[in-house]
């Protein structure tokens, strides 16, 4: 019986670590367990799992459903969002086909790293309803992945260029290097924030502010005007990377909770 | 819930939510007040947009009223914005030969026309011959009557020939 007991405790330390707790206190008793009890705590252990397993099942379901959309919605939303300096109106930038390239890298890139499995994303075995639901949230994945490439992109001139050679020399390069999931995270992790210091701190502080004419900029701010004309940098208000700031903290939020494989339903 | 419910909401939020950022990237609305107008100018827009389908779409009659009579007064900026209103969508060729009549009257001069406003009615013009080619005016008082006469004198207008030096063009009228 004892034998058992440990067997028990050993596959339930394998298993669930909030079960072995429970069992521990069960045998820290000291009291001996008659069968009908030991019958009785397998039993209740047993329906605390399937709980357990059955509320885990639910979140995870959610996340996959309703939070991970909503967040790529969010960041397709935010990416291309820009406020201009002059009066703060709202500026909704397209994004440039090279974008949607990038993206289309970036979800191979994705799917090299075991990111997203697509056999556990679509699959005959699943619903119609299913497999729809699910090429839903990888399709909000590609528009937030395009977004957030058009939101870390300079939208003119040399720089512009500049950056999007960068991009697609990391992420040729990356396609064809051994990566994990967490180091892809991380890479990313960097590769965005790179970008969002290059183009929302030092691009802007290069940008003169708007002045009422041309010989008053080049009075006031002769280095700034010098490098707006130069690089044709755009004039957007402080705001601007604040927005595209939560943008990119919720793009890998939302990449941190993708699943590589959906959850299967149970009805 | 129910998984299958789940994915249906799921599926709907993203369908909804997808529509409203396309729809913010089509208007680009500039504040947050603008959202509302521009969402009542698409849901205008889309309502005549539906009424062309269903064959139901008619020109303000109101409006095309108020811009006859700001055209029979000689107000052809005024008559133009209106006869627009009334035919937002320029499906109909009354209102559109109105236009480009106005482009013309404003346009005319004793002396020299106007080749700007010349060139926006010949542009006009052309609009109602694909409307309606055999287009004909009820109007009385208006002497060209069809699109093709119309046409012809924005042609005319445009070009400088001899004819521009006579003395005599002054005494002409005014169709």
């Amino acid at each position: 019986m004892q034998k058992d007991k440990e067997q028990t405790e050993e596959t339930a330390v394998g298993n669930d670590f909030q079960i072995v707790e429970g069992e521990i206190l069960e045998v820290s008793s000291g009291e001996e367990i008659e069968p009908f009890a030991e019958e009785e705590t397998k039993i209740s252990i047993k329906k605390q799992r399937t709980k357990d397993k059955g509320q885990r099942a639910n979140t995870k379901i959610q996340i996959q459903y309703l939070l991970l959309p909503l967040i790529f919605l969010t960041v397709t939303l935010l990416g291309g969002w820009r406020l201009s300096l002059e009066d703060n109106a709202f500026i909704f930038l397209k994004p440039p086909l090279v974008c949607l390239i990038f993206a289309v890298m970036l979800l191979a890139l994705f799917l090299r790293a075991k990111l997203i499995r697509l056999e556990g994303w679509f699959s005959e075995d699943f619903t119609l309803l299913q497999n729809i639901a699910n090429a839903a949230v990888l399709l909000t994945l590609f528009t937030a992945s395009a977004q957030i490439f058009n939101s870390l992109l300079p939208e003119q001139g040399l720089p512009f260029w500049v950056f999007a050679f960068c991009f697609l020399w990391t992420l040729w390069t990356n396609l064809f290097s051994v990566f994990d999931t967490k180091r892809l995270l991380q890479s990313l992790g960097s590769l965005f924030g790179f970008a969002f210091i290059a183009k929302y701190l030092v691009l802007s502080y290069m940008t003169a502010p708007v002045s009422e004419s041309w010989w008053r900029g080049i009075l006031q701010n002769p280095t700034q005007e010098f490098f707006t004309w130069l690089f044709d940098l755009p004039r957007f208000a402080v705001g601007t990377g604040y927005i595209q700031f939560f943008a990119i903290v919720l793009y890998l939020i939302g990449l941190y909770l993708l699943p590589p494989v959906a959850m299967k339903s149970e009805d | 819930m129910k998984t299958k419910y789940l994915q249906i909401f799921s599926l709907s939020l993203t369908v909804f939510y997808g529509f409203f950022i396309l729809w913010l990237y089509w208007a680009e609305p500039k504040s947050l007040e603008d959202v509302s107008v521009k969402a009542k100018e698409t849901i205008e827009s889309a309502t005549t947009k539906g009424e062309i389908i269903i064959g139901t779409y008619e020109v303000d009659k109101e409006k095309f009223a108020q811009g006859l009579q700001a055209f029979r007064s000689d107000n052809f900026i005024l008559a133009r914005d209106l006869f627009e209103r009334a035919d937002p969508e320029r499906r109909d060729a009354r209102t559109q030969f109105y236009i480009a009549y106005s482009f013309y009257r404003q346009g005319w001069g004793r002396v020299s026309n106007d080749d700007a406003l010349f060139r926006q009615g010949l542009e006009q013009v052309n609009r109602v011959v694909t409307l309606d080619k055999n287009f004909r005016a009820t109007d009385e008082n208006l002497k060209l009557q069809t699109p093709v006469e119309l046409k012809n004198e924005f042609e005319e207008g445009l070009k400088v020939t001899a004819d521009d030096f006579n003395p005599f063009r002054i005494l002409r009228e005014r169709k």
